[in-house]
């Protein structure tokens, strides 16, 4: 299926802003607002994590 | 005697039983509950939502969850694997090729290397943990279907349609 950890996270975050912003808010201009803020919210949040993990090894 | 509002208990008796078949309508087909209530767009949102972090899972190699008694976590893993109803039987009939729901918790046990082995294939899956992931989370947001569908069907929630 998809390979790449970013797309996958992309499309994880896609699906689950778009599923709590139908679940939560009723008008389309509100929607669209939920899906923006949560979806890129989460990207930019675990890139942010990413970095800062990134100099921190396993070992 | 100061006035104490007086709760009719018409509407309550009223809503009891109402939430059943949306409720149960949500289980069987993630959608299916809204579609029920009157909430056509949100339903056809929902469902193409729901089967598409389904679908990817499975795609990616996710795996049914199995009770093991000595990880208690697995309890809540297979039964969020539940709340997807029948699509459940599909990701276990393809994970294991049967329907199993627990690991018999013998170690010598046949059946039980067989899931051990099947279950271990797929952890071997380099996407095995997006797939997981993507099931588990399928099955999340079918729950909250389930419980908002409940709401709405109790007036808790708008009963208007969209």
């Amino acid at each position: 299926m998809i390979r790449s950890h970013f797309l996958n996270m992309a499309v994880f975050s896609l699906l689950v802003a778009v599923f709590f912003a139908f679940l939560t808010q009723s008008g389309a201009r509100d929607r669209i607002k939920v899906i923006v803020i949560l979806g890129g919210s989460m990207i930019v949040v675990s890139l942010i994590i990413a970095y800062v993990m990134y100099p921190f090894p396993l070992r | 005697m100061p006035d104490v509002p007086v709760v009719d208990p018409a509407p309550a008796a009223e809503n009891s039983g109402r939430f059943v078949v949306p409720c149960l309508l949500a289980w069987l087909l993630p959608g299916l509950g809204h579609f029920y209530l009157g909430k056509r767009k949100r339903a056809v949102v929902f469902f193409c939502v729901v089967a598409t972090a389904f679908v990817l899972g499975i795609g990616s190699d996710g795996a049914a969850s199995l009770i093991d008694p000595r990880q208690p976590l697995s309890y809540l893993a297979t039964f969020d694997n539940l709340a997807m109803g029948p699509l459940d039987l599909v990701s276990r009939q393809l994970t294991f090729h049967e329907m199993a729901y627990r690991l018999p918790g013998d170690e010598s046990s046949p059946r039980q290397q067989e899931l051990t082995r099947l279950l271990r294939d797929r952890v071997k899956s380099p996407t095995y943990e997006y797939g997981n992931t993507f099931l588990l989370t399928a099955g999340l947001m079918n729950i909250l279907l389930i419980l908002d569908a409940f709401d709405i069907a109790t007036g808790r929630k708008d009963r208007a349609p969209a």
